[in-house]
């Protein structure tokens, strides 16, 4: 159903588009209005055949997890992808690879795209 | 180009055309409007279907992990979807918050007997999170009835102003929905959330000032305890609901206990949490205000307030502002990297109005999901 609406429309578009095009010419003569209001109207029921039914689903993969780990005695950063069972303040038993220093999951989250900014 | 009325012969055909065009859209406009609105709602319908039922599927896997049969995890499902609550009755609003209050603790006990029951060998936190998975598997579920409900009945009666209603309210619905449908992940893996930032904060603040798990004050009111900290010679109750599970706890109870044990002796009630953003504001703004900030149906709120009037407690509130997506799905970035902004706007607030000796209660509104002690 829904490629055959979109051929459809898109042939009724393009035949809307013709015949409005033939009435705005010199040939058309005493018909010219009446080829120019079937034009207009052939055309806007093919773009409304296009255009109508569901959009098609945007297949967006799901925003990775990363979890940031930070050394309790220096500046040691990791950010690695979420597994299960971490979460935000858990101490790691792991021990930090610059100072052998104790570890902490400072953070689990996701990094969404920055929407476009508007005028205002 | 050449476009003119149509000489002789011809006119006939295009008064005809105008004439029928003129009678159709008089007589049958209104049925090619509802028309298009009633697809427009089933659109959006089948989108809502979708995501009620892999939210359901996304639950049953989640129960499933804890030994029961998927087919009982279903059919326990199924039955639990349909739960309500009936609001107390408001004709007479007088001692309605605690009518409501109870419900409210009448309902929860409902919910942890159900998960207790399909997952008998899941920790506490585990348990917590599986509630709040089911209650996201059930507002999915009731948004799904709900449109349906409208539009079969609007189909049905042909009553353009239900049809209307429900189309136009449909973007939101469907945006709401959407929410709600990411956030499943975030609940079933126990993920921090967007709303848990209230705790974190003062978390974050409270192991500044040598504060630990340990040190952590269980059970204050259900499932909210706080830290006992010193900042800048005042007693500070760094208030939060217990985790790493998913809970919100009843810190406005626990903010008037606290108060009462101190006979009023509080100089400050500080509220911290989440706030819904206004499209256009950036996410993860910080702002500040006065009264309590904290989103319940009403008794949590109406306790902190009654407590701060009746003792003449100064009360202020700092939000961190999210859209719904983020309050409810996986902590955004942006949400996380405010928390020092917060800190130091709470260390403002202690400093400049609280005097050293003071005792002040700093409370972490939102869920706990993810979000260790």
């Amino acid at each position: 159903m829904g490629t055959i609406s979109k051929i459809l429309g898109l042939a009724l578009t393009a035949g809307g588009a013709v015949i409005l095009a033939y009435g705005m010419g010199p040939d058309a003569g005493g018909l010219s209005f009446i080829l120019f209001t079937v034009g207009l109207v052939v055309m806007s029921v093919g773009f409304s055949l296009l255009t109508a039914g569901r959009k098609k689903e945007e297949v967006k993969a799901s925003l990775p997890t990363v979890t940031e780990i930070r050394c309790n005695g220096c500046d040691f950063k990791e950010i690695r992808d979420y597994e299960k069972g971490d979460y935000i303040l858990k101490p790691l038993e792991a021990n930090c690879p610059k100072c052998n220093g104790k570890m902490t999951i400072e953070g689990v989250y996701v990094v969404r795209e920055e929407s476009d900014q508007d005028r205002f | 180009m050449q476009i003119g009325l149509p000489e002789g012969d011809y006119s006939w055909i295009l008064n005809l055309v105008f004439f029928g065009f003129i009678i159709t859209m008089s007589l049958y406009g209104q049925k090619i409007q509802m028309w298009q609105w009633l697809k427009q709602i089933e659109a959006g319908l089948i989108e809502l279907k979708r995501m009620a039922i892999e939210s359901r599927q996304s639950a049953i896997d989640a129960f499933k992990e804890h030994g029961t049969e998927e087919e009982e995890v279903a059919k326990e499902i199924d039955r639990w979807l349909d739960y309500f609550t009936i609001m107390p009755v408001d004709l007479d609003p007088a001692g309605i918050l605690t009518r409501l209050d109870h419900l409210l603790d009448q309902r929860r006990d409902r919910f942890q007997e159900f998960v207790t029951d399909l997952t008998p060998d899941a920790s506490n936190s585990e348990r917590m999170n599986l509630e709040n998975t089911l209650e996201v598997t059930q507002v999915l579920s009731l948004i799904f009835r709900i449109v349906r409900h409208f539009y079969l009945l609007g189909k049905k009666t042909g009553s353009t102003i239900m049809v209307m209603q429900v189309q136009m309210i449909m973007p939101e619905l469907l945006r709401l929905a959407k929410a709600y449908s990411d956030a499943m992940e975030a609940f079933a893996q126990g993920k921090p959330i967007g709303d848990g930032i209230g705790p974190l904060v003062v978390t974050k603040l409270a192991r500044e000032y040598e504060a630990t798990p340990e040190t952590y004050v269980h059970e204050v009111t259900k499932e909210v305890g706080y830290y006992p900290i010193e900042v800048e010679g005042r007693t500070v109750y760094a208030l939060r609901a217990t985790g790493p599970g998913g809970t919100v706890g009843k810190p406005g109870f626990a903010v008037k206990k606290i108060v009462a044990d101190n006979k009023g002796k509080i100089a400050r009630i500080i509220t911290v949490d989440a706030a819904l953003k206004l499209e256009g504001e950036e996410m993860g703004r910080v702002s500040e205000g006065t009264g309590a900030a904290i989103g319940d149906p009403g008794p949590e709120k109406y306790a902190i307030e009654q407590a701060a009037t009746e003792y003449g407690i100064g009360i202020e509130a700092i939000v961190i502002k999210e859209d719904e997506a983020a309050a409810v799905g996986v902590m955004d970035k942006r949400v996380l990297d405010s928390v020092p902004e917060v800190i130091e706007r709470i260390k403002i607030a202690i400093t400049k109005r609280t005097k050293p000796g003071d005792k002040i209660i700093l409370a972490g509104i939102g869920n706990t999901i993810g979000i260790g002690l």
